[in-house]
């Protein structure tokens, strides 16, 4: 088992707290900002999820150790990415039909967030749009193409969640993070249903350690998401080697009718 | 139990592929359509994405249509004269008919072109069957009127070059006839993006004047055709094609059509024209219904554009 861990901590070494958020800065995503009063740590326990050909979603449950005193805000996401999906739209004022395409910048294919609290409560704005947490701010961050106005975009941005939504890849909640104590650390609990609809693919787990309206604390990990076997042979043939994959799908198609065909004349005597 | 799908990248109980599988092939071994029209929406129900669908739908039609083919020239009801004629036909139409969509892309309004012409084409293709077997079931004994009213179209098919006569059939034509209404039948079909047995089936009948029994053998086994070239060219330039939702798919689809050949065989013509009559229909009907009615998600998956 793969195991893809790392956690911050702003307290232990200042040169590594230098280094990470010299390479933090550098990567252009996260600023640290403040000083935190505990170690923050994150750890997804299934952190390599293989797809065989009986697989039918998974689980996976994120937990560490964190200041009980921050609150916490978990989010999992894929890769920022470009979606084209089609728009319906009536047609002569009567028929409900595709009108267009939609293209979205910035936006991952799959979303999941759970937060102790509201995030939208717990933190200012420009921290929940630094972190792109919540629809709101992930809304403000991605594009919506081609719209006629900023209502336009929020109408077409809502009907993206609620597809997303409904395709079980988007998810915002709140208020199911379990914490407790043990031998004098503070640990937090939470798991998320893993839909079968989900790509393969790496998706980051993000932890924020969030007090007095920012975040103090950041911890992350990763969920590996795998086609194993069979599946990924069937996979990468049929992507890969596109003219024998055909062939072969048509030659065990026309077997098969063949063969059914064989079956029924021994044991039908129809005439 | 479920079973995971590599290219469709989702999980279905198989259950569901094989009854849909053993339904749709029941109708294809019967009246000699492909069953696109209702499996690939069937398959877009149960969360399959829509250009996977009808890719390996077209695989599964190939182990149909090779099982009702091969039910139906045991029995001496395939045409392969006609059949290849029509394939010829059917070949050049397609062709024609992919420069078509690419015509009405540039257009824009493509979709309401499209999803307009195969309303209209199910309307008055299952309306026209349904009264005319219904009429025909009726008088039965007075056939003479009939004839005479077809005499002028007859006479002027019969003034057409090439005549030849198909032994099968029963049928004397021109071979330009096949060839044509094949490449038209080859033309609507590629525009609409279906294989378009319910259009192939009453032109032979209707047109080619073929005895329905022969019609839904020879229809099958040119289906079978379309369908290899259709299934080969969505797996090496859109790799659409799941080998295993087709395989779940044929399991059910090939015991069906031979249980429809076995079937159709009690039935007489006119019976097999008023059912496939009332199916196409219904898909009107509830394709009209989906028009519509406001839908849940104003959203959907791309194309492969």
């Amino acid at each position: 088992m793969k195991i893809v861990r790392s956690s911050h901590s702003a307290v232990h070494g200042r040169t590594s707290t230098w280094l990470t958020a010299a390479l933090v800065m550098l990567l252009g995503s996260f600023i640290l900002k403040g000083v935190a009063s505990a170690e923050l740590t994150a750890r997804a326990n299934h952190d390599h999820i293989t797809i065989d050909f009986f697989y039918h979603g998974s689980t996976v449950s994120v937990s560490g150790v964190s200041d009980p005193d921050a609150d916490l805000v978990i989010k999992i996401s894929a890769p920022e990415g470009h979606q084209a999906l089609r728009k319906k739209g009536k047609v002569a004022g009567l028929l409900w039909m595709n009108v267009g395409n939609l293209d979205y910048e910035h936006v991952p294919s799959l979303y999941f967030l759970t937060a102790t609290k509201k995030p939208e409560d717990i933190l200012a704005l420009e921290e929940l749009d630094r972190a792109v947490i919540g629809y709101p701010a992930l809304a403000r961050h991605a594009e919506v193409k081609p719209v006629s106005d900023e209502q336009d975009k929020a109408r077409w941005f809502d009907e993206f969640i609620r597809y997303k939504e409904a395709s079980r890849v988007y998810s915002v909640s709140s208020g199911n993070i379990t914490r407790s104590e043990k031998d004098g650390k503070h640990t937090y609990y939470t798991v998320f249903d893993w839909p079968y609809q989900a790509s393969p693919g790496d998706y980051t787990v993000t932890v924020y350690a969030v007090r007095d309206k920012k975040i103090v604390e950041t911890a992350e990990s990763h969920v590996l998401v795998e086609q194993v076997g069979i599946v990924k042979r069937l996979a990468d043939m049929a992507r890969g080697r596109g003219a024998l994959y055909g062939t072969i799908s048509i030659l065990a198609a026309l077997g098969a009718g063949f063969g059914v065909g064989l079956v029924f004349r021994k044991g039908g005597g129809s005439h | 139990m479920y079973l995971y799908l590599p290219v469709a990248l989702t999980s279905i109980n198989i259950l569901v592929p094989i009854g849909l599988g053993l339904a749709v092939g029941l109708l294809s071994g019967l009246f000699g359509v492909g069953g696109g029209f209702l499996m690939t929406p069937l398959l877009i129900m149960f969360g399959i994405p829509s250009t996977v669908a009808a890719a390996t739908d077209s695989n599964q039609i190939v182990a149909a249509s090779t099982s009702g083919t091969y039910a139906h020239w045991k029995v001496g009801n395939v045409d392969f004269k006609m059949g290849l004629y029509l394939l010829l036909g059917g070949f050049i139409g397609g062709l024609a008919g992919v420069q078509g969509i690419k015509v009405l892309q540039a257009m824009g309004n493509a979709d309401f072109v499209i999803k307009m012409t195969y309303v209209l084409m199910l309307g008055i293709v299952g309306a026209y069957m349904f009264v005319e077997s219904l009429m025909s079931m009726r008088k039965k004994k007075e056939e003479s009127p009939k004839q005479e009213k077809e005499s002028k179209i007859g006479a002027f098919l019969k003034s057409l070059p090439m005549q030849t006569h198909f032994e099968k059939s029963g049928v004397t034509h021109s071979l330009l006839l096949p060839v044509i209404f094949g490449g038209f039948v080859g033309i609507l079909a590629a525009v609409m993006g279906v294989g378009g047995g319910f259009l192939m089936v009453p032109v032979m009948v209707y047109i080619l004047r073929m005895p329905m029994h022969v019609v839904v053998g020879t229809s099958l086994f040119q289906i079978l055709f379309n369908c290899i070239e259709v299934t080969f060219l969505q797996a090496y330039t859109n790799h659409n094609v799941d080998f295993i939702l087709a395989v779940l798919l044929l399991v059910g689809s090939t015991v069906g059509a031979q249980v429809g050949a076995v079937f159709g065989r009690k039935l007489k013509g006119e019976q097999l024209k008023i059912i496939l009559a009332v199916i196409v229909l219904v898909v009107t009907v509830k394709i009209v219904f989906e028009l519509t009615m406001s839908p849940s998600l104003l959203v959907s998956q791309g194309g492969g554009h």
